[in-house]
């Protein structure tokens, strides 16, 4: 009997890309296709109906599509910068610490533990305008007389659904960096001290230049699940109020599931597969390149 | 010498400002958690008071017997949601672990043409947004009649661990040395049973942390699960706890209840796993 | 330039002392190698000078400044690290120039002494690469090169050469000394080898369990030990020591084979002593040095040869103590073979049985 022989490497990576094709790109090339159709849920003989670019025709020129890209993206820039400030700053203060660290890197990791639809709800508890944390806290101590309108005003619940974001995802940062901190060299730490640096100047010139790769990491792997967001913010706001809060994700929802426009819907899907393909690679580019820099790279 | 008295003084500053700053961030990081924990077992008219009630007055059990009662919430299976979640999961990960271990061994053992985009090719599968994936999947899954099954979420979960698992364990198997395995298919061992006898038991922390990394990402998935479930034959508890909500209202105590339930397995494992994961990552981010 | 003063300089680490108060002066553009074998002190030493470790007790001075205080950055010190230290992400110019940079020194300034450094240590055609891509006597220079561009008042060495194989180890000392004439800074220099000490130092300090034992000049160490631990530690094959009782003006051994007490020491009777005899002072008949006035003869059996060219290591045996000989000229030497071989004992040592110390003084 004859086999027809597949190199080992193959054969091993077959039920990955087996399964990957299977759950993944095949629902793509259906949703690719169907984004040329006008299919709706409840008439099916639609999927079979050829549009043309018209649903990406439309999707480029409604308002309110790009007001959701243009938000979903501010929020990711703001977002990630802060979670990356932060956690640096977090990082930062835990590597200093000398006793009890094992317990504070366990209390660090708290909120990654979270399920987003969970921290949606938490926040939406937190930021209530009668009963929330926050509100209480602030007329408690006098700070404000009327009950603040986190959820209701929409500059406010982007503030709030940022806050919620940073919470969970502060800690990615702050482990990833930390870990560099740890695997950062003493040795050219202390030759930069004796040439001359202050602390901030060896962080400066020394230490940051040898996270960056951490850093990256990070933002890749967060980039990698931004649309964990959507789990937050369709809790917390569902895109409102008045669309205020509205981003690709629960625009694209919305639109494929309440409005059952399934076609448009997947349309809308693909610019945002796009963006997040984009997101990752730039920081994976941005990873190797630094990785490169520090002599790193394979 | 003044100079030296000065530094003496920024160095105890400094100490000072480190300690409240890490003071106010742990804060900010265990308070939002603790309190859906206090709120869990505290009356819901101590939740809603107007002006708040700082200090808890009566603590007790109620929500925790209502939910596992199912009397009085509106009947949500909890328990029901409990067990769908740990099939689920735990099925999905075992599966992702394997998969994954196969991917990963071959990432970090062969050389191969295309290596590079391959590997990229997986990466870029995981940053498929769920809501993206789950309109194509609702579709398929309706026309084959495995929504609303155990099988169909544990499907999407091994393919959403797939890529992640593969990336962990490919760091894990390079920090093994190759002429482990080498000695050991010299000492007499095929290269499955070098695999099995050494090279995994080396690597298997790391594996391990993979493996609960996997579990937590399907234990607390929510945007597909909430397509690709309907009822109580399925709904995971992410999706469970939209049970708790109404058009107006919402029963916090009861929904914190059930999210304490949830929190406790994917906390005492994090404990677990913690070490393992970062080396993990690091290794298998920085080295890679 | 500058001198360098520890008074009573003292490291603890909660109750345990590493360093117990060490006193040393070092002079301007002087060349002192603080050696001993690892975990005596001497790193943690060299650290405390450079401000890298705080001092516990007593006092660290740099010229007329005590810097006890001072962050390194203000004490105006280069080291060079063992690992080199170099900065993995600048290129060799880069790392040269940095603290340069960080002075705030004008581009011109930093140019000029960058590229007289680099003459100095022939890093000319390496300067844009980055250290990933060096060698490892490469990255030696470029540390080297970052401290010398500092011009600073005390050059920190921390076994700079323990990385490096046996043959770069050489070059790079000769280097090094060389360098030391060139630019005649004073240089504190830590290494646990003892050749490296005698090679390099003007003045060498012996440390061990965080005490100094002895400072000297190489030849002072090598011909006068304060104590066994020196006169094992330095000079190679170390030094042999073979116990016995004085009787008679004799130092009588286990098996009672009698050797004479050098000449110029007088120690009471029955005192046990430690005869030190280094191998270029035993030697067998009619292969060493012309004889002297001073000598002693003994019989010994050789165990085993090492041939090493001009010479011959022989490993024999005395009184059940292993005994390493020299044998100049050589001519082969058959395993259990027993020679006749004499001893200068005029170069020979007496100590203290217990303490170890020297009984020449």
């Amino acid at each position: 009997m004859t086999r027809a022989k597949l190199p080992p490497w193959l054969v091993l990576l077959l039920p990955a890309i087996v399964i990957i094709l299977a759950v993944v790109m095949v629902p793509l090339l259906l949703s690719l296709y169907s984004s040329f159709t006008p299919y709706h849920l409840t008439r099916p003989e639609t999927l079979w109906k050829w549009i043309g670019t018209f649903n990406y025709v439309k999707a480029a020129t409604d308002p309110n599509f790009w007001r959701a890209f243009g938000r979903t993206v501010l929020l990711l820039t703001i977002a990630l910068n802060l979670e990356m400030l932060l956690g640096l700053g977090l990082a930062l203060m835990v590597s200093k610490v000398t006793q009890g660290q094992r317990l504070l890197r366990t209390a660090m990791m708290f909120p990654m533990m979270f399920s987003p639809i969970l921290v949606g709800f938490q926040f939406k508890f937190i930021f209530n305008d009668n009963v929330g944390l926050v509100n209480n806290a602030l007329q408690s101590l006098g700070l404000t007389e009327r009950a603040i309108p986190w959820l209701v005003d929409g500059n406010l619940a982007l503030f709030a659904i940022i806050m919620a974001e940073v919470w969970t995802s502060t800690s990615v940062f702050a482990i990833l960096i930390l870990a560099g901190l740890f695997a950062l060299p003493q040795d050219p730490l202390e030759a930069a001290k004796v040439d001359g640096c202050t602390p901030w100047q060896s962080f400066r010139y020394v230490t940051l230049p040898f996270l960056m790769p951490f850093i990256y990491i990070a933002m890749a792997i967060r980039s990698l699940d931004v649309a964990r967001a959507y789990d937050i913010v369709q809790v917390m706001t569902n895109g409102g109020p008045a669309r205020r809060t509205e981003l690709l994700w629960t625009l694209i929802g919305r639109t494929g599931y309440v409005d059952a426009r399934m076609g448009y819907a997947n349309a809308m899907g693909y610019i945002a597969i796009l963006l997040s393909i984009a997101f990752t690679v730039y920081f994976f580019r941005k990873l190797q390149s630094a990785r490169r820099e520090l002599g790193m790279a394979d | 010498m003044a100079s030296a008295s000065q530094h003496r003084l920024r160095k105890r500053l400094l100490r000072v400002a480190h300690l409240t700053g890490l003071f106010l961030a742990m804060c900010v990081i265990c308070l939002p958690g603790l309190w859906v924990v206090l709120n869990s077992f505290r009356p819901t008219v101590e939740i809603m008071a107007k002006p708040p009630v700082w200090v808890p007055q009566s603590l007790s059990l109620d929500h925790y017997r209502a939910m596992f009662g199912g009397a009085g919430e509106g009947g949500i299976p909890v328990l029901t949601y409990f067990r769908n979640s740990l099939i689920v999961s735990v099925t999905s990960t075992l599966i992702a672990l394997l998969v994954g271990m196969a991917g990963g061994y071959a990432f970090a053992r062969y050389k191969f043409k295309g290596k590079a985009a391959m590997f990229v090719a997986l990466m870029a599968s995981r940053a498929v947004p769920g809501v993206a994936l789950s309109l194509p999947l609702f579709i398929i899954f309706g026309r084959t009649g495995i929504i609303d099954t155990h099988f169909g979420l544990i499907l999407v979960y091994v393919s959403m661990n797939v890529p992640f698992t593969i990336w962990l364990i490919d760091g894990f198997f390079r920090q093994v040395p190759k002429e482990l395995a080498e000695a050991a298919e010299i000492d007499g061992c095929t290269r499955w049973q070098a695999f099995w006898r050494v090279e995994f038991p080396v690597a298997r922390a790391g594996i391990a942390s993979a493996g609960i990394f996997a579990f937590l990402t399907s234990w607390n998935e929510y945007a597909l699960a909430s397509q690709l479930t309907r009822s109580a034959n399925s709904k995971t508890m992410p999706v469970g706890l939209l049970d708790f909500t109404s058009q107006f209202t919402l029963n916090w105590g009861g929904m914190c209840a059930l999210a304490v339930l949830m929190i406790i397995p994917a906390l005492a494992l994090t404990f677990l796993v913690q070490k393992h994961l970062i080396a993990g990552l690091t290794f298998g981010g920085v080295k890679g | 330039m500058a001198q360098v003063h520890l008074k009573d300089v003292v490291k603890r680490y909660g109750a345990l002392d590493v360093v117990h108060s060490i006193n040393l002066s070092i002079s301007e553009g002087e060349f002192v190698v603080l050696v001993g074998p690892s975990g005596c002190g001497k790193s943690t030493t060299l650290r405390m000078v450079a401000g890298l470790e705080a001092i516990s007790d007593g006092e660290v001075r740099i010229g007329d400044r005590v810097v006890n205080d001072l962050p390194p950055r203000e004490r105006n010190l280069a080291m060079v690290f063992q690992n080199y230290a170099l900065y993995p992400h600048m290129t060799v110019r880069e790392n040269l120039g940095f603290s340069l940079k960080i002075a705030k020194r004008s581009q011109r300034e930093i140019d000029a002494a960058v590229n007289e450094a680099a003459e100095i240590l022939a890093l000319t055609p390496l300067m844009d690469r980055k250290p990933g891509a060096l060698s490892g006597g490469q990255r030696q220079r470029v540390a080297m090169g970052r401290a010398i561009v500092r011009q600073p008042d005390v050059f920190l060495f921390d076994e700079p050469l323990s990385n490096l194989d046996a043959k770069l180890r050489t070059q790079m000392r000769v280097e090094i000394k060389k360098l030391h004439q060139k630019v005649g800074s004073t240089v504190i220099y830590v290494t646990h080898d003892q050749i490296e000490a005698m090679t390099l130092a003007d003045r060498i300090v012996i440390m061990r369990d965080g005490h100094i034992v002895q400072v000297g000049t190489p030849l002072e160490v090598f011909e006068r030990p304060l104590n066994t631990f020196v006169a094992t530690f330095i000079g190679s094959p170390p030094m042999n020591l073979l116990s016995g009782v004085i009787q008679d003006g004799a130092v009588v051994l286990a098996d009672g084979t009698t050797i004479p007490t050098p000449p110029d020491l007088r120690v009471a009777e029955g005192r046990k002593v430690s005869l030190g005899i280094r191998a270029d002072n035993i030697m067998p008949e009619g292969h060493s040095l012309p004889p002297s006035a001073h000598m002693a003869q003994v019989e010994m059996p050789v165990l085993l040869t090492e041939p090493l060219g001009t010479e011959t290591l022989l490993f024999t045996q005395l009184a059940g103590t292993e005994v390493q000989a020299k044998m100049l000229n050589p001519r082969p030497v058959r395993p259990g073979e027993v020679l006749r071989f004499g001893i200068a004992l005029d170069k020979c040592h007496l100590f203290d049985a217990e303490t170890g110390a020297s009984l020449r003084s």
